[in-house]
Parts: C-alpha cells; sequence; structure tokens
C-alpha cells in the first residue's frame, strides 16, 4: 500500500476519539474491579479465624500494606507505559514499595529466626498459594491488560510483567486474609515468589499479547 | 553498518535529528526567528492533532501527511542505506502507530514529544528486525560455505564442488550472478554492491541468498548423484 493511500485511509475512517484519562486516574478504576473482586473471592472461600486479631498486628498490617502498595504502584507503572511522552521515573515506582514488602518479609525471617531458631525458618512445600494468587490475580489481570490495549505498546514486556505483577500482589494480598500461613520465610518464598514468577512469565509474553498493528511478534 | 537507532555512540533523538534536517527548524544566524517559527510551527500541529482528536478528519489528514513528510526525511538522512521503499514501511508504521495511539495524546501537552517518542519506538524495532535480518543471511551465507569447504574433503570433492558451482553460476540470473559475484567473491560490502550496481542493499541481499540457496542446491545434488 502506498503511503498517501494509507494516509486517505486513516484519515477517512478516523472518527472523534475519547482522550484517555491520565494513568493516576485509571489506576483507582482498576483497583476498584481488582479489589471487589478479591473481596469476593475471600468471600466466597472464607475468612481465616484469627483475622481479627492479625488486623491489630502491626507486622501483618506493615506487609499487607506493602503488597496493596506494590500492586497500586505497579498498575499506575504499567498505565503509564503506554503513554508516549509520560515521564521515564513511573517505570521505577514500584521499586519502593516491593522493596519495603521484601524487607519486611526479610526482616521477618529474621525475627523467626531469633524468636524459634531452626524452626522458624522450615520451608515446606505449599503450591496452593501459587494457585490461589493466580487465581484472584486472573480477572485484575484481564482488567489492566483490556486498559493497556487502549495505550500504546512501547515497551510491552516491561508492561505485561508490572500489569501481572499489580494483579499477582492483589491475588498475594487476598490470600493472607483466608490463608494460615505468617512465617516470612513460606511467605518470601511461596507467596512472593509466585508473585515475581507470574512477573516474570507475563513479561516474556509481553510481545505477543500488547503489539502495534501491522507488526509480527 | 550503523543500526537506524538505538546502540553504540551519541545517538539524537527523533526531535533532534529532526530539527537537524529541516531547514525550518535549523538554527541560523536569525536564531529567534526560527525559533519563533519552529514554536509556531509545532502548535501548528498541536493543533491539528487536537482537531483531529474531535475527529476533524481533514486536519487529520494534513497531520499525517506532515508527520509521513517529517519521518521520510529523518530517516533518510539517519539511515542513507535504506532504500525507498524501506523507508516507506518504517513511515507507515509510525503513522499506523499515531493511528493507533492518538487516544493517548494528552491535549494540554505538545504534540512534538509525544510522536518523537513514537517515532523512536518504531525505529528501534525497525533496526532489531534489520540486525536479525541480517544475522539471517549472515547465517544463509556461512551454511553455503561450510558446505563447500566440508574439513576432509578429497581434492576430488573439491573439483567436483569447483564444477558444479561453475555450473551452478551458469543458471543463476545475471542479478544473482553479479550480486554473489561483488560479495562474495570480490568481497566487497553490501553497501559497496549496492552502490556499484545501483541497487537497494536489501535487493542485493535478497540476490546474494537466493545465489547462496542455488549454488549450495548445486552442489548437494551433484554430490548425490557422484555418489
Amino acid at each position: 500500500m502506498k503511503t498517501d493511500a494509507l494516509i486517505d485511509a486513516l484519515a477517512r475512517d478516523a472518527g472523534p476519539v475519547r482522550v484517555l484519562p491520565p494513568a493516576v486516574r485509571r489506576v483507582w478504576a482498576w483497583l476498584a474491579i481488582a479489589l471487589s473482586f478479591a473481596a469476593a473471592m475471600v468471600w466466597a472461600i472464607g475468612p481465616r479465624p484469627d483475622l481479627a486479631e492479625r488486623m491489630v498486628e502491626a507486622r501483618f498490617l506493615f506487609e499487607q500494606g506493602a503488597a496493596l502498595a506494590t500492586a497500586i504502584a505497579a498498575a499506575l507503572a504499567a498505565l503509564a507505559l503506554t503513554v508516549p511522552d509520560a515521564a521515564r521515573f513511573w517505570r521505577w515506582l514500584p521499586v519502593i514499595p516491593a522493596g519495603a514488602w521484601l524487607g519486611t518479609l526479610g526482616l521477618g525471617c529474621l525475627r523467626d529466626w531469633a524468636q524459634m531458631g531452626a524452626e522458624g525458618l522450615r520451608l515446606t512445600p505449599d503450591p496452593q498459594c501459587f494457585a490461589y494468587i493466580a487465581l484472584i490475580g486472573s480477572l485484575p489481570m484481564m482488567a489492566l491488560v483490556l486498559m493497556l490495549r487502549k495505550g500504546a505498546p512501547l515497551r510491552p514486556s516491561w508492561t505485561l510483567a508490572l500489569a501481572a505483577l499489580a494483579a499477582a500482589a492483589i491475588g498475594n494480598f487476598a490470600l493472607r486474609l483466608f490463608h494460615m500461613q505468617d512465617a516470612a520465610l513460606m511467605v518470601l518464598v511461596w507467596q512472593a515468589g509466585a508473585v515475581a514468577l507470574i512477573a516474570g512469565i507475563a513479561g516474556l509474553c509481553g510481545r505477543h499479547v500488547l503489539r502495534w498493528p501491522g507488526v509480527p511478534a | 553498518m550503523p543500526p537506524v537507532s538505538g546502540g553504540e555512540g551519541r545517538q539524537l533523538s527523533p526531535d533532534q535529528e529532526l530539527k537537524r534536517h529541516d531547514p525550518d527548524m535549523t538554527p541560523t544566524r536569525e536564531g529567534d526567528q526560527t525559533r519563533a517559527t519552529t514554536q509556531s510551527r509545532h502548535a501548528a500541529l498541536d493543533a491539528l492533532m487536537r482537531a483531529a482528536q474531535h475527529g476533524d478528519s481533514r486536519a487529520y489528514h494534513t497531520l499525517l501527511q506532515e508527520v509521513a513528510d517529517r519521518m521520510r526525511r529523518l530517516v533518510a538522512a539517519r539511515a542513507p542505506w535504506l532504500g525507498k521503499a524501506d523507508i516507506e514501511d518504517i513511515v507507515q508504521d509510525v503513522l499506523l502507530s499515531l493511528h493507533m495511539a492518538r487516544a493517548t495524546w494528552d491535549p494540554a501537552r505538545p504534540f512534538m514529544p509525544w510522536i518523537a517518542a513514537i517515532a523512536r519506538n518504531r525505529l528501534t524495532d525497525h533496526a532489531r528486525r534489520y540486525k536479525r535480518r541480517q544475522a539471517f543471511d549472515q547465517a544463509a551465507s556461512d551454511l553455503a560455505e561450510v558446505f563447500s569447504t566440508t574439513p576432509g574433503q578429497s581434492h576430488a570433492e573439491g573439483v567436483v564442488n569447483l564444477i558444479s558451482v561453475r555450473r551452478a553460476m551458469s543458471d543463476l540470473s545475471p542479478g544473482e550472478r553479479r550480486a554473489f559475484s561483488m560479495v562474495r567473491l570480490q568481497e566487497m560490502s553490501l553497501a559497496e554492491a549496492a552502490e556499484k550496481g545501483q541497487t537497494t542493499i536489501g535487493a542485493i541481499k535478497v540476490a546474494v541468498h537466493r545465489a547462496s540457496r542455488k549454488l549450495k542446491q548445486a552442489i548437494n545434488r551433484d554430490g548425490k548423484e557422484s555418489e
């Protein structure tokens, strides 16, 4: 196709477009969807019996707050990456809450070790974590991908990895509300590990999910 | 051969390149006047894009034309070895990308940094694909060479191969023969061969690749016949 013909076709077919709201505003819409789904899942599975006790425990609240902040920051970064002239610093935004999250879990491991010795660092298989995080993160992930596809796929791998990090962090946030597992090392390996793995896999699929028109993956 | 963008050395952004190659945007002695002209041209682009977002197809047509002209100049200056068809491919990709992403432009912000970010992204994609294609061509030609110089070849096999190659050379089209001779036998670079043959690098590469494949097939065929 000649360029002039392409310009004619694009100009002919182009109607008015609704300008995308800023990423900061869109992220709240996504969060509402994600948290509603997570709440529904927690309700369906049944919250943990000691939830009331946990909700007044500073360590639990800090870990949950860091997971939620990671989800919001990662979703914001993913949305900002699809805006061509967005500032570069957005993509590094999740580093702060994710660092705080991992840091808390790391400190938790040390505390468990100090209190219980080797028993506090016992690692047993807990594959349910991955399944629950993937399940609860699925709808938030789909919603975020639909939102991302309205933008420009400038950094598809980074964008999808950040989106998956956001969705999986929501999954982990919800998981802690019904899954009786608080040993820091277990949470670090099986829960944070599952979040990282999901983000990594999504990153590898980025170019196939988010791509420019007319260009093979 | 340098890539279209990205890679080693200090590289100018498409926006900066655009200014370097756009006569209206080049700083001159009348610097202030030129700056004012540049600003008014950028403001005109902002206005066109704003109108396009509201569904004004004529404004959108003008904008696309303007972007296409600028991209054409930029790519031709940045990658002079590319043929016209390759340049048009890149221009069309940028236009399609602009079209797809036009809802992401915030009318409160300038248009140029926005389109420059898209152009930079598309140029990088093209550079990556170009490098991949080049690597593939190199692998194909290496394969052909490996087939004709396998260790342990007897003198007789070498002679048979030589005869086969000579015979196969006569089966090549004049263009393939000429391209193969320049690049593989005279060891000219693709750019030199393209200049001498008054054609594009892409055409030379395709011709060399086809010729290598035909020669390899001829050697394989003759080898099997002599077994």
